[in-house]
C-alpha cells in the first residue's frame, strides 16, 4: 500500500434518530485507507448507535486490511477494539441509555441461549462468532455518499465516528475507566488475560510457557501474572522482545531462532524438569501448537490454542502420546470470557490496580493519522496504538 | 501349607506359559523366586482375561518376549513380602495393578495425575529392576507382563503395583478392578468428571465401553448413547445404562457424528472413544458439544496412528481433548473406593462376568474373547 491520501472530511452533522453523516475510514479493495464521509442509519430494534471515543488497532484488522480475496469484502469499515458513548438506542433496548459508556465486542452475549446461560461456555448460539460483513439481521447500517452499501466488520466496525451494534455485542462500563484503557478490553488484552484466567484457570505457583510475545502473548503473561504463576517462559523469534516482556511478567526467555541442537520443547522441558503446567500458542501456527503440546507437563498439562491459523491448517498428534500423556488440548476464543460478566470484572481489576493496561499502549494518534497505526503494527513497532476520534 | 514354609524360598507352581506368538498357553510347572526388596509374592485366587493380554500374546515381531506369563487382571493373597515392605503383610487380600503408584514422585503426590514417574507405564517384560522372578524347570527365564503376570499360581509384584483391598469382596469381582472395569468407570468418573443429568456418547461397546457406561450411570448421566458396528450388543448394553443405540453400519447418508448431533441437539457433553481408531476419535470430537464438550480417548490404537484436527475449528469450538490411561484413577486411593462402591451396591460388577473356567481351561477364555462371546471370563486358579 503506497499512496496514502486523506480526503478532506466534511463537517459532521448529527441528529437523533436520523441517519448521521460522519467520518469513517473505509477500506476499499486494494486501495489506501481513506477518510470519507459516510451515512450511519439509526439503530433498528435491539440495536444501539455509538459515538466512538477511541479505538485501537488489532492484528485481525490488519489481516483483513491486507486480504483482497474472500472472505474479505469491500467497501468495509474495519476496527473492533473500541470504547464509546451511546448516542441513541433502538426499540426494546433498555439495559443501556443515551450517554452510557460502552465497549462494543465482537463476541456476542445474548444472555438467553443455552451457551450464554451456561457458566462453561462463551460461544453464543443465537449470534455465533463469525467475521461477518453485516449486522445480525444480514443488513448494513452504513452507506457512502453515493448510496453504496459499506460492509460491517465483526459486528463492531469501530473506525468511524459513529457505529451501530447489536445489544448482544455491547458491554456497559464504569465511566471512570480512561477510554484509552477501556478500548483494549474489547479484544486483544481480554483475549490473552482470559486465556490464562478463564480458559486455562492458571493456578498460583504454576509454570506457564507462551509461544509468541505479541500483544496476545503478553496479555496471556499479564493474565498468568495476575493468577499468581511463579514462572512465565516467553518464546519468540525476536530477541528484542525479551526486555519489554519482563514488565508483563515474563521471567524466562527462549529465542527460538537460536535453539540449534535442541528443539524449543526440549529446552522448555529441561528448564521446567518435565514441562510447563500450561502452554499457550499465541502465533497461529500448527507446528508451534504441536511444539507447545510437546513441552506441556504430563499428567495435568494444558495446551491452549489462542493464535488464529490459516483456514485448513491441521493439528496432528500421535494417538499413543495423547492416550499416555494425560495432557489436555483446547482452544480459547476471546479468552473464554463471557463478555457481559467478565469485562466489567476486568474493568474493576484495572481500577483496583491489579490488572495493568497502561503498558499495552505504546502509541496514540488522531483519527486522521490512522494509517500510521497500521504502519507501526506492520513494522512490529507497536503493541497497541490508540486512535482518538476527536483529534 | 503354612506360608512360613515357603517364605524366602523359590516356589514351584503351575503357570500358563506363552511360548510362541498366537499359540495356546501351556500349563506347566515353573519356579517363582522370592520377592526382592520392595516386592511381594502373591498367591493368585483368580484372574480375568483382558484384550491387552490377547494383543500382546498375538504380537509376532522379533522384539516380542517369549516365553512369557501374561495376565494382569487378578486378585490374590500375600504369601510373603520382601525387605522393607510394611504396608501389606502375609494373608492380606491384594489386587495387583499394571499402573504403578509409588506414592512418592511428583505425579503420585499430585491429585491431578495418575502417571507415576518413578515406575512409568510400559508394557515391560521385567520387574522394575530389569530382572525376572520366573524361570521354567530348565532354568530358562520367563518374562513378566505389565508388572503383574497373573496367569500363574504365584507371582511377584512390586509394592507400587499392589493395592490392599477389603477381603470380603468376592474374588471374581475384585479381579475386574485391576484393569478393564476400573479403566472405563474411571474414565467417566475421574477423567471426564461426568456430571449428573448430562449426555454421554460411547464409541465401542466392548468391556471398556460398557464400563464407561457403568461409570456414567453411577455419575448420574441422563442419557448414554452407545455406538457399535454390532447391533447384537445393543440389548445387553441396556443393563449397563446405555439408553440410546446407534448401529454405525446402518447410518446411511449421515455420519455417526451427524446423527448424534441431531439426537442431542448440538452434541454430547462427553464423548468416549473405546475402540482405538483415530477416525473414531475424530468422529467423537465432531459430535461433542461446543463450549464445554469433552472428548476422551481410551482405546489403544496402532503405534503410528495420528489424530488430526482443524486448527481454526479447535480454536473456536471450546471443546477439549484428552486421553485416559487406567481411567485417570490413582490406584492406591481409588481402587478401594470402587471396592466400597461395589460392596455398597452402587457399582455393579456382576454383569461383567459372563463366563468362569478353571485354570486348566484358560485357553477357552481366549477362544471366547476371540469369538466375541464374552465380556469377562474369570479363571479360577484352584479349580
Amino acid at each position: 500500500m503506497n499512496n496514502r491520501k486523506s480526503v478532506e472530511a466534511l463537517r459532521l452533522m448529527a441528529n437523533n434518530n436520523t441517519s448521521t453523516a460522519g467520518k469513517a475510514i473505509t477500506c476499499r479493495a486494494g486501495a489506501p485507507l481513506v477518510i470519507e464521509e459516510v451515512v450511519v442509519d439509526p439503530p433498528k430494534s435491539g440495536e444501539l448507535r455509538i459515538k466512538i471515543i477511541c479505538t485501537s488497532l488489532c492484528h485481525s484488522d490488519l489481516t483483513f486490511f491486507n486480504l483482497v480475496v474472500p472472505p474479505a469484502c469491500f467497501p468495509r469499515i474495519l476496527g473492533h477494539e473500541a470504547v464509546g458513548m451511546v448516542e441513541s438506542v433502538g426499540d426494546g433496548v433498555i439495559e443501556v441509555v443515551e450517554g452510557d459508556m460502552v465497549i462494543p465486542v465482537f463476541m456476542s452475549d445474548c444472555g438467553e441461549c443455552r451457551d450464554c446461560k451456561s457458566k462453561k461456555s462463551n460461544l453464543c448460539t443465537e449470534f455465533p462468532f463469525r467475521v461477518d460483513p453485516w449486522m445480525h439481521d444480514g443488513t448494513s447500517r452504513f452507506r457512502d455518499l453515493n448510496g453504496q452499501t459499506i460492509h460491517h466488520f465483526m459486528f463492531v466496525s469501530s473506525f468511524t465516528e459513529y457505529t451501530v451494534v447489536h445489544r448482544a455485542n455491547v458491554i456497559k462500563l464504569n465511566p471512570a475507566i480512561p477510554p484509552s484503557r477501556a478500548c483494549l478490553l474489547a479484544c486483544g488484552v481480554s483475549t490473552g488475560v482470559g486465556a490464562a484466567w478463564r480458559s486455562a484457570s492458571v493456578e498460583r505457583g504454576s509454570t506457564v510457557a507462551i509461544f509468541g510475545l505479541g500483544s496476545i502473548g503478553l496479555a496471556v503473561a499479564e493474565g498468568a501474572r495476575l493468577c499468581g504463576a511463579a514462572r512465565i517462559i516467553g518464546i519468540d523469534v525476536n530477541p528484542n522482545k525479551f526486555a519489554l516482556s519482563k514488565k508483563f511478567g515474563v521471567t524466562d526467555f527462549i529465542d527460538s531462532t537460536s535453539c540449534t541442537e535442541k528443539s524449543v520443547s526440549q529446552m522448555v522441558n529441561e528448564l521446567t524438569d518435565g514441562g510447563a503446567d500450561y502452554c499457550f500458542e499465541c502465533v497461529g501456527r500448527a507446528s508451534l501448537v504441536e511444539e507447545a503440546y510437546a513441552c506441556c507437563r504430563k499428567g495435568w498439562g494444558k495446551t491452549i490454542v489462542v493464535g488464529v491459523d490459516r483456514p485448513g491448517s491441521l493439528l496432528k498428534f500421535a494417538s499413543t502420546e495423547v492416550l499416555h500423556s494425560g495432557k489436555i488440548i483446547l482452544g480459547s476464543l476471546f479468552g473464554g470470557l463471557k463478555p457481559k460478566l467478565d469485562i466489567p470484572i476486568l474493568v474493576n481489576k484495572y481500577m483496583d490496580k491489579e490488572l495493568e493496561l497502561d503498558k499495552f499502549v505504546t502509541h496514540e494518534v488522531g483519527f486522521e493519522e490512522i494509517n500510521k497505526a497500521f504502519d507501526l503494527l506492520h513494522q512490529g513497532k507497536s503493541l497497541r496504538c490508540v486512535i482518538w476520534m476527536d483529534r | 501349607m503354612a506360608n512360613t514354609t515357603t517364605a524366602g524360598k523359590p516356589i514351584k507352581c503351575r503357570a500358563a506359559v506363552a511360548r510362541a506368538a498366537a499359540a495356546p498357553l501351556v500349563i506347566e510347572e515353573i519356579v517363582v523366586d522370592p520377592p526382592k526388596s520392595g516386592e511381594l509374592r502373591i498367591k493368585i485366587i483368580c484372574t480375568s482375561l483382558c484384550h491387552s493380554d490377547v494383543t500382546f500374546l498375538n504380537l509376532n515381531v522379533p522384539t516380542a518376549s517369549f516365553p512369557r506369563i501374561f495376565g494382569h487382571e487378578a486378585v490374590g493373597v500375600v504369601e510373603s513380602v520382601g525387605e522393607g515392605v510394611t504396608e501389606v503383610v502375609e494373608g492380606d487380600t491384594v489386587i495387583p495393578i499394571f499402573m504403578s503408584d509409588c506414592a512418592e514422585c511428583r505425579d503420585c503426590k499430585s491429585k491431578k495425575s495418575n502417571l507415576c514417574t518413578k515406575y512409568p507405564f510400559k508394557i515391560d517384560p521385567w520387574m522394575h529392576d530389569g530382572s525376572s522372578r520366573f524361570r521354567d524347570l530348565n532354568g530358562e527365564t520367563i518374562h513378566h507382563f505389565m508388572f503383574v503376570s497373573s496367569f500363574s499360581e504365584y507371582t511377584v509384584v512390586h509394592l507400587a503395583n499392589v493395592i490392599k483391598v477389603d477381603p470380603t469382596i468376592p474374588p471374581n469381582r475384585a479381579c475386574l478392578l485391576s484393569c478393564g472395569v476400573s479403566t472405563g468407570v474411571g474414565a467417566a468418573w475421574k477423567s471426564a468428571s461426568v456430571e449428573k443429568g448430562s449426555t454421554v456418547a460411547i464409541f465401542g461397546l466392548g468391556s471398556i465401553g460398557l464400563a464407561v457406561a457403568e461409570g456414567a450411570r453411577l455419575c448420574g448421566a441422563a442419557r448414554i448413547i452407545g455406538v457399535d458396528v454390532n447391533p447384537e450388543k445393543f440389548e445387553p448394553s441396556k443393563k449397563f445404562g446405555v439408553t440410546d443405540f446407534i448401529d454405525s453400519t446402518s447410518c446411511g447418508d449421515k455420519s455417526v457424528s451427524q446423527m448424534i448431533n441431531e439426537m442431542t441437539d448440538g452434541g454430547a457433553d462427553y464423548c468416549f472413544e473405546c475402540v482405538g481408531r483415530s477416525s473414531l476419535v475424530e468422529e467423537a470430537y465432531a459430535c461433542c458439544r461446543q463450549g464445554w464438550g469433552k472428548t476422551i480417548m481410551l482405546g489403544v490404537d496402532r503405534p503410528d496412528a495420528m489424530l488430526q484436527f482443524r486448527s481454526v475449528e479447535l480454536l473456536v469450538n471450546g471443546k477439549t481433548i484428552s486421553g485416559s490411561l487406567f481411567g485417570g484413577l490413582k490406584p492406591k486411593s481409588d481402587i478401594p473406593i470402587l471396592v466400597k462402591k461395589y460392596m455398597d451396591k452402587e457399582l455393579e460388577l456382576d454383569k461383567f462376568v459372563t463366563h468362569e473356567v478353571g485354570f486348566e481351561e484358560i485357553n477357552k477364555a481366549f477362544d471366547l474373547l476371540h469369538q466375541g462371546k464374552s465380556l469377562r471370563c474369570v479363571i479360577w486358579m484352584d479349580k
